[in-house]
């Protein structure tokens, strides 16, 4: 199978990768790139573990094609410190221990971001359904849900 | 396989002449559904085509282009007669997938639990078709003809989904019943989009899907509703099993067949309540 040339940008760098047609950006991310931030949980659109940006835009990364990121900006769990600085959702998820095994947690990470670029005044109920596309099989959603909540807060100066 | 990205209607229509090819737009259905293979099929991947990714009113229709995402028509403003197609898009997956999946990949993937064929039979839907042969439209009722079975021949691809200027002062509403709130597959769920004045019905429209091969209108429902009190629809014999007769539920793992069927009937009343007071019944 001929492989595909692909120009994108990924967190801001212009990156180029060569993957198969078959190949999703997940397993680009994660095999060619060696961005393994991303994480599989399912591979059918059911968990939001492999959750990234395009352009701006919230999606799962293993129901997308690598060659798909082509001319696009991806966003990944990667992008979400600046550095070594975290971002303020990513503290506040150490804050309230909404993780354990962290599997899912870069997924959240990635959507809780993409609701809080969008809106620092998201209610409960809007929280809860834009994180209905993540699941987490140990920390239970409260914390989560509490942790993206005071992020907000934090963020609009409350 | 190869991946392929028209740039054009005429351009996609060109692949899809060739043998062993697909169309893909969101993907949120075509690949969950390989499991890990490789595609044996030219993929056509038709989000790349500027016209196809729109929403316009064009005279007295409304045109959801075949590329365009729930989010976007989500997002996008539109009269209370469109409520009910609105809850319905909110309700597909997720966040995640409303952002990639589109209404029309919806309406071709023909299941019968797809949550914007309801809403859109309430809306007297057509789909727009190009093929070889040049460009027709169907009502969406003669579009979906079986469980992932669509009227759409080799080569022929949906362009848009069209909807006529619903009735003066519509209002529609959705109602989704599911073993939990987000992100499942429903047990049963009604559409409804009526009309009203001085306490009566003056119109009502109702569907329902996952209780039967295809989504369906309730004509016989929708007969009796008309001219009757608001105040009616607290009744709860309202919906008899005569009105629910177009219905072939099937008993799963989700619900067994008599369960949705007495589903239904609530699921109507309130849809109906919702949309025409704005409350539960
Ligand atoms: C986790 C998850 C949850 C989901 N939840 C729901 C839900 O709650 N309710 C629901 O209704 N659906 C749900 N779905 C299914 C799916 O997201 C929707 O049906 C979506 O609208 C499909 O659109 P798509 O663009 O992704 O279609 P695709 O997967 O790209 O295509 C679907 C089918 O339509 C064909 N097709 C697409 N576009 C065209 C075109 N222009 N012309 C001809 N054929 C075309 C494809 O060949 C394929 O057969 C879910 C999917 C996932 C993965
Ligand atoms: S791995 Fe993509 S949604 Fe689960
Ligand atoms: S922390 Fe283990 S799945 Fe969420």
């Amino acid at each position: 199978m001929s492989q595909i040339h692909v120009t994108t940008k990924i967190n801001g760098d212009e990156t180029e990768f060569l993957c198969g047609p078959e190949e999703t950006l997940l397993d680009v991310l994660r095999d060619h790139l060696g961005m393994t931030g991303t994480k599989e949980g399912c591979g059918t659109g059911d968990c939001g573990a492999c959750s990234v940006t395009v352009d701006g835009r919230l999606v799962c990364s293993c129901l997308m094609l690598g060659a798909e990121a082509e001319g696009h900006e991806i966003g990944t769990i990667e992008g979400v410190a600046k550095g070594d600085e975290l971002h303020p959702v990513q503290k506040k998820f150490l804050d309230h221990a909404a993780l354990q095994c962290g599997i899912c947690t870069p997924g959240f990470l990635v959507a809780a971001k993409a609701l809080l670029d969008r809106t620092l005044e998201p209610t409960e109920e809007e929280v809860r359904y834009w994180l209905a596309g993540n699941l987490c099989r140990c920390t239970g959603y409260d914390k989560i849900v509490r942790a993206v909540m005071d992020t907000a807060a934090e963020l609009r100066g409350a | 396989m190869r991946y392929l990205r028209p740039a054009s209607c005429d351009e996609a229509l060109g692949m899809l002449s060739a043998p062993d090819t697909r169309i893909v737009a969101g993907g949120t259905d075509v690949y969950p559904a390989l499991r890990d293979r490789a595609p044996r099929f030219d993929m056509v991947d038709v989000t790349g085509i500027a016209d196809l990714r729109k929403i316009t009113q064009e005279d007295d229709w409304l045109r959801i282009g075949a590329a365009a995402t729930w989010s976007e028509l989500i997002r996008h403003p539109l009269p209370p007669a469109f409520d009910g197609l609105k809850a319905a898009a909110r309700e597909v997956g997720s966040v995640q997938i409303q952002n990639a999946g589109t209404v029309a990949g919806n309406l071709c993937n023909a299941s019968p639990a797809a949550d914007g064929v309801p809403p859109l039979l309430t809306l007297d839907a057509e789909v727009e078709v190009a093929g070889p042969e040049g460009a027709r439209r169907l009502p969406l009722g003669d579009f979906i003809l079986g469980p992932r079975r669509t009227a759409l021949a080799p080569g022929e691809m949906v362009t848009a989904v069209l909807v006529p200027e619903p009735p003066a002062g519509a209002v529609s509403a959705f109602a989704k019943l599911g073993s939990r709130t987000y992100l499942v597959i429903s047990i049963a769920m009604v559409s409804v989009l009526a009309t009203a004045a001085e306490g009566r019905i003056a119109e009502a429209r109702v569907a329902v899907g996952a209780c039967s091969p295809v989504a369906v209108r309730l004509s016989a429902l929708e007969a009796d509703l008309a001219g009757r009190p608001v105040a009616d629809l607290n009744d709860l014999g309202l919906v008899t099993s005569a009105h629910l007769a177009p219905l072939s539920p099937l008993s799963d793992v989700r619900g067994s067949a008599a369960y949705r069927v007495d589903a239904v009937g609530t699921l109507v009343r309130r849809a109906l309540l919702a949309a025409l007071e704005g409350r539960n019944g």
